[in-house]
């Protein structure tokens, strides 16, 4: 257990001291890639409670990230300015949308469920796309909201950004050993063992799919600030795939597969774009390598049993 | 007291009726072993009373209550767990992990989100408490998936009985079994009753006896320990009785202990 937290404390001590050196030495645009790992390894962690510990193959987890940065979006065209409307808005219109997406596709199983969470997530693509009024395909500028406490410039996200993350990540780490996740992976070992043991598997995928949709709300949210600005890119299915492939690159149902997957991914997506247009290719080799010699991804390879 | 009763229960797939208006009463603390060839529909008897499946037709009566459209969770809540006939476990959890859960299933709440269920030592306790009834505690930390094929038999009937039944369906406990294993599955289900009430004495008084539907081929098992037979053939209940009954009712040893000479299996 301790020498399971020592490396992550080590790297949250560095995450801390990160902007202030990175500032001083003229290297901004790192700290703004680093915020922009941050929000993907919370989103991408958000899609491993599912995938990875509750075995619900999600192909439409964009639609959370995306409504999280649009409701932001949306809410500050609209005159809202307070951080504290925004984000609990936000975050309870995601949860709202992951039950009903939810209590719809946890009816179907394996490919069936696979490609009805993608059609709610192109549906959702589509209807936010067909909003004229907030910028349709162009997407929408998102001002920062006020915290009222601080002012939200990219330093201060920054460590807004940390600080949701490492919470987060604490809350799913406890999640993960409780009653609950110990359900919640069991019915992903063996579902009708489970129900015949008294256990209602629907509701708890259903329980866990709303977390989820309600996490990556907020990392949607944190992406709207990072950018000022709602793309319907983050909508897309792509983005449901590029949150996949960190997931998988980094470990499926491994605590850290998010975390390491989204750092990954990014930091070898922005090497390869400035060496070749063909970086795509690249990425898509390492991601091969990775299926056939590291099936349990990168945090397999350091850690043997997830934990 | 008739603790399960099933009313002209009927499971149609497609043109086929794999149970046809199945009539059938156990009483409450007996072994009933329900016995039928091949395809007679017994395991998709034991899905629909466990709530794998839903009937097409009929009811299902289970200790005063009418269980035919209850949710699986619902009926183990009642008192009603079953076994697999093919092996259906926690391949990847240990022996004790596997009980766990299940003695998690009816102890309180699992919608909990933030303590470590591993300082939850009344689960284990108890887990181990399953593991040593069914004499496997030297194989406590053993992943299912390295145990022998009698262990892991052994661990389905576990799992059963962890959820604290009123009644135990058994699909074939027995089923890939050698002479050796078999023997001692019989002497499981034999004591089980006996030492189980003495377990949990205190905590589940008012469930002395425990009642068990044991769907079995090995007939030298079913003669040792049921205390009344069923037969199924074709989805119905020809002959229901004694085991000498059975034994020498004409229309059973026509339909399934076969014509050449009564020959057991």
């Amino acid at each position: 257990m301790q020498r399971n937290w020592l490396i992550p404390s080590a790297l949250l001590g560095l995450l801390l001291v990160f902007p202030p050196i990175a500032n001083s030495t003229g290297l901004e645009f790192y700290t703004g890639l680093v915020n922009k790992i941050m929000i993907f390894a919370l989103a991408a962690s958000s899609l491993n409670l599912i995938l990875g510990y509750g075995g619900m193959v999600s192909f439409g987890h964009a639609a959370f990230f995306g409504i999280g940065a649009y409701t932001s979006a949306i809410l500050t065209r609209e005159g809202v300015t307070s951080a504290w409307v925004i984000w609990p808005t936000a975050i309870v219109i995601c949860a709202l949308l992951a039950l009903l997406i939810g209590a719809i596709c946890l009816r179907t199983r394996g490919v069936y469920f696979i490609m009805i969470t993608l059609a709610f997530a192109q549906m959702i693509y589509f209807v936010v796309v067909s909003f004229k009024q907030y910028g349709g395909e162009d997407g929408l500028r998102a001002r920062r909201p006020e915290f009222g406490l601080f002012e939200l410039d990219d330093t201060t996200l920054y460590y807004l950004t940390l600080a949701v993350l490492v919470g987060t990540l604490y809350a799913m780490a406890r999640l993960v050993n409780s009653r609950f996740g110990r359900v919640l992976q069991a019915i992903r070992e063996n579902e009708t063992r489970a129900a015949a043991i008294g256990y209602p598997i629907y509701h708890y995928q259903l329980v866990a799919f709303v977390i989820a949709g309600a996490v990556a709300g907020l990392a949607g949210l944190l992406m709207a600030h990072y950018t000022q600005y709602a793309s319907p890119n983050l909508l897309a299915w792509q983005q449901s795939g590029h949150l996949m492939m960190m997931v998988i690159l980094g470990g499926v149902g491994q605590f850290w597969g998010g975390v390491l997957g989204a750092t990954v991914l990014l930091v070898v997506e922005e090497i390869l774009q400035d060496i070749t247009i063909y970086w795509q290719l690249g990425v898509g080799l390492i991601l091969l390598l990775i299926v056939l010699f590291a099936p349990k991804g990168i945090a397999g390879l350091f850690w043997r049993r997830p934990q | 007291m008739s603790l399960l009763t099933l009313v002209h229960l009927t499971k149609q797939f497609g043109g086929l009726a794999a149970v046809n208006d199945c009539n059938l009463t156990i009483e409450a603390g007996e072994i009933h072993a329900l016995i039928g060839p091949n395809g007679a529909g017994k395991t998709t008897l034991i899905n629909q009373i466990s709530g794998a499946l839903r009937p097409t037709r009929g009811q299902i009566l289970f200790d005063g209550h009418n269980i035919t459209h209850l949710p699986q969770h619902q009926r183990v809540r009642l008192g009603l767990a079953r076994t697999f006939q093919i092996i259906n476990l926690f391949k990847s959890y240990t022996i004790l992990e596997n009980l766990e859960l299940a003695v998690q299933a009816r102890n309180g709440s699992s919608f909990r989100f933030w303590n470590p269920v591993r300082y939850e030592a009344h689960l284990r306790e108890e887990a181990e408490q399953i593991s040593e009834l069914l004499g496997l505690t030297s194989r406590n930390h053993t992943v299912v998936a390295e145990l022998s094929h009698g262990e892991q038999r052994q661990l389905e009937v576990g799992l059963a009985l962890a959820c604290k039944p009123k009644m135990l369906l058994l699909d074939e406990p027995m089923a890939g079994m050698g002479p050796e294993e078999s023997e001692q599955m019989v002497e499981l289900i034999s004591n089980l009753r006996r030492s189980l009430s003495t377990a949990s004495g205190n905590s589940a008084p008012k469930n002395p006896t425990l009642t068990i539907l044991l769907v079995e081929h090995d007939m030298d098992a079913v003669f040792r320990l049921a205390s009344r037979i069923s037969v199924l053939v074709y989805g119905h209940v020809i002959a229901s009785g004694l085991p000498e009954a059975i034994r020498a009712n004409p229309d059973v040893h026509k339909a399934y202990l076969g014509d050449e000479g009564g020959r057991q299996r």
